[in-house]
């Protein structure tokens, strides 16, 4: 391919009530980045395009853009990759998701710092520093679990695709939550539930979709998914009661008593009878669909081999304290799957 | 093509339909289930963000058990899937964390080795039966339809435990929408979150926000029916449709289908014996053109 076009989101207030669309025709240059391609459109053809950018080495987090509908640093892609990855001859450039934009890629970052502000995202000791003068140390495994989300450039790629603040912009966001989670878990940090309480304030914490976008939209692998689902874990190690803390009780009692979730009963006893009462439509519905196990308002049946289920997790229980579990192998490290069926059609 | 066949609680509670229609459609296609009876819930990310090492312990039975028959393990859900195959991620490249796990699992004379795979019905209706074995089998083309295809969220995110295709731009059921001779309709919602896990916690700030709009983007597309792999997205488009139609106060009315249903009506299989009929929105209009 010779040339590919650029399709640029373009907005002015100043000038015109509605956002519109410009596509620029620009020449396909190995190893040209989807920032270097703004810069030749700006350069060559339109110098009134507006884009945010400094470092160009995906460190600073200021090009954060949507390409082609997902988030990702202008300066970290390249047009060639792009091309082949949509297998299309047009890219689509659009400021990041979820934020107010001023102008054309420019979008207002205040609407986030505000957000930040909230979580105090910066470091509150625990106890004065140590008598040799000497900084705040720390273990290795202590550290391991900070180690990834201290990674984070606030970039807003993850703010940009998250599925949670797309219908509800009170959501903290996963950016936030993920900053909390550096300072919660960091061993040194004597903040810890003031910062829990703050991301806990009308369950917030708890609003994410597990939708995993953020994870999958940093450019720097911070997992911002991943410390959400840690925060959580440490709210509940904390003692703080929430939905999401009682339902986790329930799959843990129902595995414990059965092995299967009990869908029918469930209900009840994440809201109580009240809140069940409320569900009635939705049940009732469910039941003349075919789609309610009557059996299961009695308890209904157990998995095969249940008495091993409960061995194990009282075990499991009785040695959880004794567990240290790091918080990932390597950041770089994939899921490597062999699937034999896969392995067989590739050799046949 | 036999597969240690891991149902979920969904199939075996409020998605009847999606369990006889997945056994039915595996037997046209030659894949031999052997179901895992003895499998508990995965714990469904909610065991996974209270108690982690519980949650290790309970998929590496769950995953011991399929090896114990030497056989791949076959899901029928996005979450499942995903939890499981995070499990094994986890143990597979923690060999401290294993150890401990197999500790616990001594008690009831299993162990995990990590001898098996983890992978979806989707996955291997595409890679083990083959699309061109699903087109010669296809007996009552989906030509009329305009089919609107959702992922959901773990069958493609996060691509380091998922990783069977680009997340960015996943194809799998639009490839198989093809072969089944409909037509894959492009729509906003086709990569976008169902809503379903923040539901005890956030059902109308987030929730029925986004399954409203989901649904609304097929519809806004003129599809017939949406598609899913995955039972927990599909009781949310569809179980919990009228609560997001209330929520937003329009008349959205979008079928969806489970993916097995789907490939079902093309290879000949009645819409009864799939289960059309267990849908709270109404599939009356796609029963009519099959017949």
């Amino acid at each position: 391919m010779e040339f590919f076009y650029l399709k640029v989101f373009r907005y002015d207030p100043t000038k015109n009530a509605e956002p519109y669309y410009k596509t620029y025709k620009l020449p396909v240059e190995k190893g040209m980045t989807l920032l270097a391609a703004l810069f030749k459109a700006k350069e060559e053809q339109d110098p009134s395009i507006s884009f945010r950018y400094n470092c160009r080495a995906a460190i600073c987090g200021s090009c954060a853009v949507k390409i082609n509908g997902h988030a990702n640093l202008a300066c970290k892609v390249q047009i060639t990759h792009l091309l082949e990855k949509y297998n299309t001859d047009t890219i689509i450039v659009e400021p990041a998701g979820n934020i107010r934009v001023l102008k054309d890629l420019v979008y207002d970052m205040d609407w986030v710092v505000d957000k930040l502000k909230r979580i105090k995202p910066w470091f509150i000791p625990k106890e004065p520093p140590p008598a040799d003068g000497k900084e705040y140390r720390q273990d290795p495994f202590d550290h391991q679990k900070i180690d990834y989300a201290s990674d984070c450039i606030l970039c807003n790629s993850c703010m940009s695709d998250c599925n949670a603040l797309k219908v509800n912009k009170d959501f903290l966001g996963p950016m936030v939550i993920s900053k909390a989670y550096r300072f919660i878990a960091d061993s040194r940090d004597g903040a810890k539930r003031e910062r829990l309480e703050e991301v806990l304030k009308d369950f917030n914490l708890e609003w994410c979709v597990r939708c995993m976008e953020c994870t999958t939209r940093c450019p720097k692998e911070v997992q911002p998914y991943e410390n959400i689902i840690r925060t959580r874990i440490i709210a509940a190690e904390e003692g703080f009661k929430s939905p999401g803390e009682i339902h986790a009780e329930i799959f843990e009692n129902d595995i414990y008593n059965r092995g299967l979730l009990n869908e029918m009963l469930l209900p009840m006893r994440q809201e109580g009878l009240l809140g069940a009462a409320k569900r009635a439509p939705f049940g009732l519905r469910m039941f003349f669909k075919g789609k309610v196990n009557i059996a299961d308002f009695f308890g209904g049946h157990k998995v095969k081999r249940h008495e091993e289920v409960q061995k194990i997790m009282d075990k499991a229980r009785e040695m959880k304290d004794k567990v240290k579990i790091k918080i990932i192998p390597d950041v770089h490290t994939v899921y490597e799957d062999k699937r034999k069926s896969k392995k067989k059609e590739v050799q046949s | 093509m036999k597969y240690a066949f891991y149902t979920g609680c969904s199939a075996k509670g409020v998605a009847p339909e999606l369990y006889d229609s997945t056994k039915l459609v595996a037997e046209k296609l030659g894949m031999e289930l052997i179901e895992l009876e003895a499998a508990t819930c995965c714990g469904a990310g909610a065991v996974q963000e209270k108690d982690e090492f519980l949650s290790l312990v309970i998929n590496a039975r769950n995953l011991a058990l399929a090896e114990e028959l030497g056989l791949d393990m076959l899901t029928i859900c996005n979450t499942c899937t995903l939890m499981l195959r995070e499990a094994k991620f986890k143990l597979d490249h923690d060999p401290e964390v294993r150890a401990a796990v197999n500790e616990v699992l001594k008690e009831s004379g299993l162990e995990y080795k990590g001898t098996i795979e983890v992978t979806h019905f989707l996955w291997e209706v595409i890679d083990a039966v083959g699309l061109d074995k699903i087109k010669e089998m296809v007996v009552r083309p989906l030509k009329e339809f305009k089919i609107a295809p959702f992922y959901g969220c773990h069958i493609i995110r996060p691509p380091y435990l998922t990783g069977y295709e680009d997340p960015d731009n996943p194809t799998s059921i639009e490839r198989l929408i093809e072969a089944l001779g409909g037509t894959p309709v492009d729509h906003d919602a086709r990569l976008a979150c169902c809503g379903f896990h923040s539901f005890w916690s956030a059902e109308d700030k987030v929730t029925l926000r986004l399954t409203a709009m989901d649904t609304q983007a097929a519809k806004k597309e003129k599809a017939d029916f949406m598609v899913t792999p995955c039972p927990l997205c599909h009781t949310q488009l569809d179980a919990m449709q009228p609560e997001a139609e209330e929520k937003i106060g329009v008349n959205i009315g979008m079928p969806v289908l489970h993916l097995p249903q789907l490939i079902g009506l093309a290879i000949g299989l009645k819409p009864k014996e799939l289960g059309l009929h267990k849908h709270v929105i109404s599939t009356k209009a796609i029963i009519e053109k099959v017949a």
